[in-house]
């Protein structure tokens, strides 16, 4: 905004059209960088380790996620592709949604004592909480490429679909954040009940395991789940087209995000501008 | 006279009083929700308040106008709306240009953050890019006085520092518009003097202010115009010169 291009706002408590709240995101694109950098400094100042954490954190995790299911339940038999690739590729996506969501859940409400005294797209504040979690799990990636070469593992042509499958969990993330963000600040019961439920999720997806542990009449079901349809995408894009292509659970899974999607949008922008008035 | 830089056209904002508990958990909204089905019982326990209703009036350019009213009266409602922070029920008002409300400096600040890291952050909430920023920086931080702890996170900072910083940014975004409640009371008197100052230039350089404030020499300092509210109502809006403040001073 130029100061000697004044821009004309009118005010009259009708909700924004989904076009309108774009453009008014884009105007306001310097508020997301800088709660975005806000939350990157703050989750790592006085770290000792500071940015390395990045890191660590999906090492860790895949090492106790290999001890786990591979060799402590022993399902690393088998496989054509090294065990502990195949657990990265489920471990990473879980991780990047079991804290995105309740991220982006808890952000409206905490940062409520802004939202009452200053202007700008509501919005921005759960995007930003997730986009801090998005750079965590595409920095994870590069762990993957490490692991890659210390198995001396290539990816095969099918690694071109990679980031589709990145985009729609970052689809599905960012829309479950927006509409669980207000949903919490009306209900604080889901503020309660959605750990409890991720809890119960890790169980429900291949992230320890794959798609095949699933008994066959169960599967349809079970794809019923988005991140099975996304996690299993994954791993077919990124380790040259395991099991083959997992046609049915990577379509529900699309068809259940977009619809999570429309319904979190729609109700975010019916709700958004009187966010004040129902806290 | 300038051009129309606020325009306002019988704003009202309801809100609705329910006797009975808001449906604030999942549990409450289905006990209500099969009540009704159940019932068929009308609730009259719901009552409506007008926060404001019917409010009018124009700003324009280079003016500063004074809202004055006694507590409860609506001022605060008026002033969320016009910052965007709550959404309006009825009528519309049109703003040209930029607005920064300095309704409680400092709330977009971050404990954890630095002073200057605190300064970009601001600035942004306030509709100011990262280069717009920097541009005004040294003046920012000439302006709070506090350049030695510019590197320091802002929860060290006493409450005093941390308010004239806070106001030094949000006076530095050259909004077209300030919104301005009662923040004059910060900082001691040496920094509200500063203030004052401020303001006065910015008005005289052709930018406009709306100013809540119960203080009628701050009021008469400051405002060409001045709107009384009373019982959510537009009672009165005129020059400064004219009889409102003194009927606004004797029914008080």
């Amino acid at each position: 905004m130029k100061p000697d291009s004044p821009t004309e706002i009118l005010i009259d408590g009708r909700s924004p059209t989904f076009r309108e709240y774009c453009l008014e995101l884009w105007k306001f694109r310097e508020v997301a960088k800088m709660l975005i950098r806000r939350d990157l400094i703050v989750r790592f100042r006085q770290t000792y380790f500071g940015l390395a954490w990045l890191l660590f954190k999906p090492m860790m995790l895949m090492a106790v996620m290999s001890f786990a299911f591979g060799f402590l339940a022993g399902f690393d038999k088998n496989h054509s592709v090294p065990y502990p690739l195949i657990i990265f590729c489920g471990v990473i996506p879980w991780y990047f949604f079991s804290n995105a969501v309740p991220d982006g859940m808890n952000s409206l409400l905490g940062q409520l004592h802004i939202i009452q005294k200053t202007y700008f797209p509501r919005a921005i504040i759960p995007g930003a909480a997730v986009a801090v979690d998005a750079i965590e799990f595409l920095v994870a990636w590069l762990l993957f490429a490490l692991g890659c070469l210390w198995f001396g593992y290539l990816p095969g042509w099918q690694v071109i679909f990679f980031p589709l499958f990145c985009l729609q969990l970052l689809l599905l993330c960012t829309t479950m954040g927006l509409g669980l963000a207000i949903l919490n600040v009306q209900f604080r019961d889901i503020g309660n009940l959605v750990p409890f439920l991720l809890m119960t999720g890790f169980f429900l997806t291949p992230a320890g395991y794959t798609i095949t542990r699933i008994p066959e009449q169960w599967q349809l079901l079970y794809a019923l789940n988005p991140l099975v349809g996304i996690i299993e995408g994954l791993r077919w894009s990124l380790l040259c087209g395991m099991d083959g292509f997992p046609q049915m659970p990577v379509l529900l899974s699309l068809a259940v995000t977009l619809a999570i999607a429309l319904v979190a949008t729609k109700h975010f922008l019916a709700t958004e501008s009187s966010l004040v008035d129902l806290a | 006279m300038g051009d129309i830089v606020v325009d306002m056209e019988s704003l009202g904002k309801r809100y609705v009083l329910s006797h009975q508990h808001r449906p604030d958990s999942i549990k409450a909204w289905l006990r209500s929700a099969s009540g009704r089905a159940f019932r068929r019982a009308t609730q009259p326990e719901v009552e409506e308040f007008w926060a404001i209703r019917d409010v009018s009036f124009q700003v324009r350019q280079g003016e500063c106008l004074a809202l004055v009213g006694k507590n409860g009266s609506g001022k605060s409602t008026l002033l969320k709306i016009l910052s965007r922070i709550i959404p309006p029920t009825e009528g519309r008002v049109r703003i040209r240009g930029r607005v920064a409300s300095l309704l409680e400096v400092g709330t977009g600040f971050h404990p954890e953050l630095t002073g200057r890291e605190n300064i970009f952050l601001n600035g942004a909430m306030l509709g100011c890019t990262e280069r717009e920023v920097r541009r005004r920086f040294d003046a920012i931080v000439d302006f709070s006085g506090v350049e030695r702890f510019l590197d320091t996170p802002v929860k060290h900072y006493s409450s005093g520092m941390y308010v004239r910083l806070a106001y030094s940014v949000a006076a530095h975004v050259d909004a077209e518009i300030m919104v301005i409640d009662e923040v004059l009371a910060v900082g001691d008197g040496e920094f509200q003097k500063k203030c004052l100052v401020h303001i006065k230039n910015a008005l005289s350089t052709g930018k406009s202010a709306i100013v809540v404030s119960h203080s009628t020499v701050l009021v008469k300092a400051l405002s060409s115009r001045v709107a009384w509210l009373s019982d959510s109502r537009l009672k009165a809006v005129g020059t400064i010169e004219s009889d409102i403040l003194q009927r606004y001073a004797d029914s008080i």
